[in-house]
């Protein structure tokens, strides 16, 4: 019997209220520990399905069922508060921008992943457990970055606050991590250094990782599967290293380059 | 009908009755009792109006810009050609206009040069002065026992009015209030502090000083009053323009409403919150000031004492106090709020 897709979507689509169409239904499954990487142009609705999968944007329709082994829920139709906070409890994310709380130190934007487990009013007042403490301890470690823990975290260098971003998404103890351009607004030195902290969580922790990208060859070089979209629609769907240059310009359109980055 | 339509009807409407009632005042001179009858006047003003947005519809269609075409019509209907401002309807239309209403205001204020210079009243005004500018420091300690009255109840006014703008900043900021009912709760905030603010400190003075008797109580009520409305109205400003970054980063891990608000806004609003908190209390003083010339106490109270017996250089005293306080919490708010930048 073959292992259930941890996330199976079908037919996702998503309309602003602008009239946009950004994702013209959508289906794909993503396997349970794979580094799946999602290509596509500015606009072709990479960010808008990565946002509806953790419900930061709102689905028009469509499916997608979550599935771990013990639980089984369609995500779409989560509507209670509680529900939405067990899906963020599962899925974590980062984004291009950080999205960190500039004022704040490098240790209090880690235990902001313990917020879903915390009660209000003890979070209203800062009180942390010390496990708690000492779980955000250990993820700042694991991205190298513990020695900076009582700095503020508008002082750290872009791929220092990304790394704080991904400690902070894995103190949620998510199974999924969702990856909205980590790397675009870095430069490619600190690029491949942040690469190399989601692949290590992604082999190491075994967290499945979905995530954004611009430039193809880091996706040859990290991604162990691709799916590519186009307009709103899935265009590719496969193994990182057979997109030649015909499926580049189907993804690209034509006359485009590719750039290396090394 | 186009928004632009109705406020070029009105504004043209208005200024065509406002010259129409003028000059039928001018010619017909009413007595009294014709100027007290408000039913007919008001139907009268009602009729001009009507006309005048139906002459403003008129002349639209003749192409002839009006002034309320001049200053709502849309941008992409302005035309480009350039015209001598002379030859405009509208320029016209606007200088007609401010001449009456400079006209009226003189007839209406009792404008005379005549009292401005006449010798007794302007000897009576010397004395005032010669009065002011000796001032009686033998008051001294008494002014200074009033001015940290006033102070401090303007410290107690402003410090009372930041828990309710604080939490009320948040139900009347729109980023926040989302959702049909959302937008109702913050249109009616919004509504309730413009209503709150346009209500003066004074007004709020004279109602607090009926309900808990003349005194820094009843003023520094009326200055909390005015203060909630003020700083609720600008925190929620504030907190409508916080960057969407750490907010979407803080939802992303299962954080509440009220968590998000907490740990993504309050910290990138705090700093502007003290700011504004600051000078407030500046603001305050110096409201507390005037609130006590209607017996809000203070030093205001003392002041207006002594200017009814007239006795000038005591209220020399008093001036001297109040500008020296003012200009130094003036002074440190500045200083404060250019360091919290």
């Amino acid at each position: 019997m073959s292992v259930k897709p941890i996330l199976s979507i079908k037919n996702l689509q998503k309309t602003y209220p602008n009239g946009v169409q950004a994702l013209k239904g959508v289906s794909f499954d993503v396997k349970k520990g794979e580094f799946l990487v999602v290509i596509g142009l500015s606009g072709s609705g990479k960010s808008t399905m990565l946002r509806c999968i953790n419900r930061l944007n709102e689905p028009t329709a469509g499916e997608m069922v979550f599935n771990d082994g013990k639980v089984e829920k369609d995500l779409v139709k989560l509507e209670k508060a509680t529900d939405i906070k067990w899906l963020r409890q599962n899925v974590g994310m980062i984004f291009q921008h950080f999205n960190l709380i500039p004022r704040h130190s490098v240790l209090s934007n880690v235990l902001m992943g313990k917020l879903s487990k915390t009660s209000t009013l003890k979070s209203l007042f800062g009180i942390f457990s010390d496990e708690d403490i000492a779980e955000a301890m250990k993820y700042l470690k694991l991205v190298g970055i513990a020695e900076k823990a009582h700095i503020r975290a508008d002082q750290l260098s872009g791929g220092q606050q990304q790394r704080v971003a991904i400690a902070r998404a894995l103190t949620q103890n998510p199974q999924i991590l969702l990856a909205d351009e980590p790397v675009a607004s870095l430069d490619p030195a600190t690029c491949h250094v942040v690469m190399d902290y989601l692949r290590k969580v992604n082999q190491e922790l075994g967290i499945t990782i979905i995530c954004n990208l611009h430039f193809l060859s880091l996706v040859r070089q990290y991604a162990t599967r691709v799916v590519a979209l186009k307009g709103g629609e899935l265009v590719y769907e496969g193994d990182p290293k057979s997109i030649d240059d015909a499926w580049f310009e189907k993804i690209y359109g034509a006359g485009a380059k590719e750039v290396h980055i090394n | 009908m186009k928004s632009y339509v109705v406020r070029r009807s009105i504004l043209d409407g208005f200024t065509f009755a406002f010259l129409i009632a003028s000059l039928a005042v001018w010619i017909i001179n009413p007595t009294d009792e014709q100027a007290l009858n408000m039913k007919l006047n008001v139907a009268l003003f009602f009729a001009a109006f009507i006309v005048g947005t139906f002459v403003s519809h008129v002349l639209t269609k003749m192409k002839v810009t009006t002034l309320g075409e001049a200053l709502f019509q849309p941008p992409y209907k302005k035309s480009v050609v350039s015209v001598s401002w002379y030859k405009t309807f509208s320029a016209w239309h606007l200088i007609v206009l401010l001449v009456g209403l400079i006209i009226v205001s003189i007839i209406k204020t009792k404008f005379s040069i005549y009292e401005l210079l006449n010798e007794d009243g302007f000897n009576g005004a010397m004395r005032l002065f010669k009065g002011i500018f000796s001032p009686n420091f033998a008051i001294l300690p008494k002014a200074i026992l009033n001015i940290i009255e006033t102070i401090f109840m303007a410290f107690l006014a402003t410090a009372l009015a930041i828990p309710f703008a604080f939490v009320l900043s948040f139900v009347s900021a729109k980023n926040i209030m989302t959702g049909t009912t959302g937008f109702w709760i913050y249109l009616a905030m919004r509504t309730l502090f413009n209503v709150m603010r346009s209500i003066e400190a004074l007004v709020w003075a004279i109602i607090f000083s009926v309900w808990v008797g003349i005194g820094p109580f009843a003023g520094m009520l009326a200055l909390m009053i005015h203060s909630i409305a003020s700083l609720a109205k600008q925190y929620s400003e504030m907190v409508e323009t916080v960057s969407e970054g750490p907010i979407e980063g803080v939802q992303s891990c299962g954080a509440n409403k009220l968590q998000t608000i907490w740990y993504a806004i309050v910290p990138q609003v705090v700093l502007p919150y003290v700011s504004f908190t600051v000078y407030r209390w500046d603001i305050n003083v110096r409201m507390a000031t005037i609130i006590g010339l209607v017996g809000g106490g203070g030093i205001g109270t003392l002041l207006v004492q002594y200017q009814g017996q007239a006795m000038w250089p005591e209220v020399g005293t008093i001036i001297v106090v109040i500008a020296i306080v003012v200009w130094a919490m003036d002074q440190a708010s500045a200083y404060i709020r250019e360091a919290l930048k």
